[in-house]
């Protein structure tokens, strides 16, 4: 079957968006994060069919939760419970009900004002979780690192950067890398408490920020950073700390990047221009089959003419703020305030 | 206090003088009874403030209030955003083609591009109904139900302009389009007509309204279903039925493709109307008035469609049959005569005539100026007027001349464009979509995008680089500069002079980055440590000679000089740092002392210039330094300058 899209108006610019999972079926709700409002706030939604047409599933809305400030983004704890990261410097952590996705979604905690510029308010830009543990980073250059089952603060880096802090990802549990506007990125031991990085490198030399970073599933040690600009990075942390590829990929900014949780060849990116690609990164790696059958090296810069890169959809008139993909599904935010669906995703 | 009014709880004053353009707000409560002035805020929006013109001893109790009104825009509620965003997309795909048909003919484009945004505005409709029969409070559901009017006469009226300016029709004859529009909008007694034939039941006259669907469905040009209908009559067998049956059967249909040319085919329909009118004065039919009044419908007799016009809400349900059976082979740009009859027949009810009405009329009869003069008074905010003048004019249907006949269609279309987009500008989400719109009128566009973006609030570094974006895609590099400023000032506030410096190189802006660069060295003279060091030991500085972003930049490469111990290095740095005199003066304390350890280190850094120039500036500037560290240099300066000599005079002997 072909790739489906369908779009749907939903009369908020959509910052995060993101499958609630189901177990052994395709998921069928999604949560919504909204920004740049008067209003914001995080909506639970359902994908329904009409009578008359069947195979068309339309998203409504089942349940609103407001929020102060952008929702900045919204992650996974545990299969019923997110964080979300606010632009007013709030993180929250909220539960769905399991067996009614219709009652409202419940506050388990909340970090008021984590991020600040002393008293003046200032954006938790972004967060990032590992097995409960919640990195927070924010415009006023911290990182703290939060507990979500004692709702407690267990880890702070006061100033890690004098620059704005736009993107954040466990690289194990006791090490965290940042991107800054100036897309510096710097890596971070969580067992020490001296205040300097353990290891600091540039994404590209052309100052802008980095707007996102994501771990490779499969290869702990493979750091993939989309830029400002529309570039994108790898990094092979056991190598050297140059980018071993740099790819000019979208016209402007990569907003997200994932991963397909079930194939870690296919990679999903959205971007500013209103583009959403999935690349086929078999052809980025080489395998040199070492004793364990298990090594796998990125090929270097010059090397890059075996990649497979689709667009999903038409581009867009206005940027893609956020994908989401589970198994054959695939959604993206925008900022026309619509929400589109992609079906038949062959992974 | 600050009561911030939302503009809905304002009542509508009579308004008295019926064809003036003011509207009469009475304000909540009687407040200001005393005087009242009022200002104009960004877009909409004003602020009304108690003001007294005469001064008084006594202190008057006046309402410290200030109202803050504006008006409430139908386009911002949910629903209808959705229509704005669509269409928004819409709209960009249409100046593409636009730019696409500017080589090549691309009707079929715009055709497809005009039924786009009818189904945006059937789905607006849709959604409308939809919550319309969800709502409970009656006021909102009136507000709802009203809304459902305003764009179902906006769907109808861009149907009909589609028909007559957008859609190629062949042949340029509109009947067949004009019958399926009456059907499309007008659907009266189709309902009844589907039940009784699915029924089927012979003596279907017992319904009450048998005859009234027969002849709606020849007054649509539904000759078809309306004989299906007659056979349903118990008396189908007679005589007269069967001649009527016989005329409706046999009645000409034009066709362009038909083979028959204009000519041929008035010869033969004449002669058909020829034939039915026999019948009628032969008084066969007197037996059956209603089928003698379809007899004379088909005739096109304008008495019997007067006498059936009470049963129709509107004459446009008559205009298709009128037509059909007065001249089949009407030109699309023929329609204003066939308009002006129907509107004419007397209504028994005599019912005022609507906007609609006005609008269909001056549609029919070509005149598009009007048209639009028309369409501004719905009150949709612009939506409507905007996209239709728009697709009017690039499909090059649009002229209209000024009482002076020059041609302002292009300027008609760019007024509406911007009106409509400053609107959406003032939006807090919508700000992107009505950006697309003003870019696509430059230069006057761009100039107002420029004022509304520079006034737009940026909370957050997202939104900032959000609108950086966007403002680099239209090349307003103006407001690049401005907000990277905004953003800078904003962090400096709040004392992170690291993302304050970014923001200003990225803006490329100088003040910004002095600002910056300055709180980065008033922080090393209070508190001995520099901050932001990361970024200024990146930043690129080259462009801003005589700068106190390159006295920052320069001098934190000294700390990183003396800190990986190149002291000759981080001399030398430090000596053209003091000579260029690029220091403010509450910097020169700072950079004086540094020279100190360098002095009386055990190698020799400084030569015997270098010494007499930190000397120089010793004297200079030694108002910044307190007498006892002045004192300290001097020795220091003296004892470094001796043994620089002495090196010299080595070095002037050994050669």
């Amino acid at each position: 079957m072909p790739l489906d899209v369908q779009g749907t108006f939903v009369s908020q610019k959509i910052n995060k968006i993101r499958w609630i999972p189901e177990e052994y079926i395709e998921a069928n709700c999604f949560f919504t994060g909204s920004w740049d409002d008067d209003v914001n706030s995080i909506k639970v939604w359902t994908l329904e069919s009409n009578q008359e047409e069947e195979d068309i599933e339309y998203p409504r809305p089942l349940s609103e939760f407001i929020v102060d400030g952008d929702v900045t983004e919204i992650q996974f704890v545990d299969s019923t419970k997110i964080a979300v990261s606010t632009s007013n410097g709030d993180v929250k952590l909220l539960e769905i009900s399991v067996y009614d996705k219709k009652s409202p979604l419940r506050e388990i905690h909340s970090w008021k004002n984590l991020h600040n510029f002393g008293l003046d308010q200032c954006s938790c830009t972004s967060l990032h979780i590992l097995d409960g543990d919640i990195a927070t980073i924010g415009e006023d250059g911290n990182v703290n690192i939060l507990n979500s089952r004692r709702g407690e603060i267990s880890y702070r880096i006061v100033g890690a950067d004098s620059c704005s802090l736009h993107s954040v990802c466990f690289i194990k549990h006791t090490e965290v890398i940042t991107g800054n506007l100036r897309g510096h990125m710097k890596i971070w031991d969580l067992r020490t408490n001296i205040n300097k990085p353990a290891a600091s490198f540039l994404l590209a030399g052309d100052e802008m920020a980095a707007t996102c970073i994501l771990n490779h599933p499969t290869q702990p040690h493979i750091i993939l950073a989309g830029s400002e600009s529309g570039s994108l990075a790898v990094w092979d942390l056991r190598v050297n700390s140059f980018p071993t590829t740099l790819l000019n990929a979208h016209s402007a900014g990569v907003t997200e990047m994932q991963f397909h949780p079930e194939n870690p060849h296919k990679l999903f990116t959205s971007s500013v221009s209103g583009e959403i690609w999935d690349w086929n990164m078999e052809g980025m790696t080489k395998s040199t089959q070492g004793p364990d059958n298990q090594i796998t090296t990125w090929l270097p810069l010059e090397e890059k003419n075996a990649m497979m890169v689709n667009s999903l959809m038409p581009p867009l008139h206005k940027p893609i703020n956020t994908l989401h993909c589970d198994k054959g599904k695939i959604i993206c935010g925008t900022d026309n305030e619509a929400v589109y669906l992609i079906k038949n995703f062959k992974y | 206090m600050n009561t911030s009014n939302q503009g809905s709880s304002f009542s509508r004053g009579n308004n008295t003088q019926a064809d003036s353009n003011t509207k009469t707000f009475v304000l909540p409560d009687k407040c200001f009874e005393q005087r009242a002035a009022c200002v104009f805020r960004s877009g909409n929006k004003f602020s009304i403030y108690p003001r007294s013109q005469t001064v008084s001893k006594a202190p008057v109790s006046i309402d410290n209030k200030i109202l803050d009104v504006r008006q409430d825009i139908l386009l911002f509620i949910p629903i209808l955003r959705k229509l704005v965003n669509e269409s928004n997309g819409t709209y960009i795909s249409l100046q593409k083609a636009a730019e696409a048909a500017k080589t090549t003919d691309n009707q079929v484009e715009f055709l497809k591009l005009s039924r786009q945004y009818r189904s945006i505005i059937r789905v607006c409709i849709e959604s409308l109904q939809e919550s319309a029969a969800m709502e409970q409070d009656g006021v909102k559901k009136c507000n709802l139900l009203s809304y459902i009017t305003i764009f179902y006469s906006v769907e109808c009226i861009w149907h009909l302009c589609e028909i007559l300016y957008i859609d190629n029709i062949p042949g340029d004859v509109v009947l067949p389009f004009l019958l399926e529009w009456v059907r499309f909008h007008f659907p009266c007694h189709e309902q009844t007509a589907a039940q009784m034939l699915e029924a089927c039941e012979r003596g279907s006259e017992d319904h009450p309204e048998y005859w009234d669907t027969v002849i709606g469905m020849i007054v649509q040009g539904r000759v078809d279903v309306a004989r299906a209908l007659m056979k349903l009559h118990s008396s189908v067998d007679s005589n007269e039925f069967k001649l009527v049956d016989n005329s409706l059967r046999s009645m000409p249909v034009y066709s362009v493709y038909g083979g028959i040319s204009t000519g041929e085919f008035t010869i033969s329909w004449k002669h058909w109307q020829a034939e039915c009118r026999s019948k009628i004065t032969s008084r066969v039919l007197t037996s059956q008035p209603k089928l003698e009044l379809i007899m004379k419908l088909i005739i096109g007799d304008y008495a019997a469609f007067e006498s059936i016009r009470g049963s129709y809400s509107s004459w446009f349900d008559l205009l298709g049959g009128w037509v059909m059976f007065t001249a089949p082979w009407t030109r699309r740009h023929e329609l204003g005569a066939p308009a002006a009859a129907c509107a004419g027949m007397a209504t028994p009810t005599h019912a005022p005539r609507t906007h609609l009405d006005q609008m269909v009329r001056a549609l029919l009869d070509g005149d598009l100026h009007q048209v639009i003069h028309e369409i501004q008074q719905i009150s949709d905010n612009g939506w409507f007027a905007t996209h239709l003048t728009d697709i009017l004019f690039h499909c090059g249907k649009l002229k209209i001349l000024d009482k002076h006949q020059n041609n302002v269609t292009a300027r008609l279309r760019d007024s509406l464009i911007l009106e409509y987009g400053c609107l959406l500008m003032e939006h807090k989400s919508l700000w992107s979509a009505g950006l697309s719109y003003l870019g696509s009128c430059p230069p006057e566009g761009l100039r107002r995008a420029e004022l509304a973006l520079e006034r737009m609030p940026i909370e957050t570094e997202a939104k900032a680089m959000r609108v950086i974006a966007e403002a680099k895609k239209y090349g307003l590099n103006g407001v690049v500069r401005t907000v990277c400023a905004c953003a800078s000032s904003r962090l400096l506030r709040a004392g992170r002079i690291g993302g304050a410096l970014t923001w200003g190189t990225r803006g490329k802006h100088g003040a910004a980055c002095g600002r910056a660069a300055h709180a980065a060295l008033r922080q090393y003279a209070a508190r001995g440590e520099l901050p932001a060091q990361d970024a200024l030991l990146t930043a690129t500085p080259a462009m801003l000679p005589h700068h106190p972003l390159l006295l920052a930049v320069k001098y934190s490469d000294f700390h990183r000089l003396y800190k990986s111990r190149e002291f000759k290095k981080a001399g030398k740095l430090l000596v053209s740092l003091i000579t260029s005199k690029l220091a403010p003066d509450y910097f020169w304390e700072t950079l004086l002392l540094d020279t100190l350890p360098l002095l009386e280190s055990d190698e020799l850094i400084f030569s015997s210039e270098d010494t007499i120039e930190i000397m120089l500036c010793l004297e200079l500037k030694s108002s910044n330094l307190s007498a006892e560290k002045a004192d300290l240099l001097r020795l220091a300066a003296v004892r470094n300058l001796a043994r620089a000599s002495l090196a010299d005079e080595d070095n002037s002997n050994s050669e």
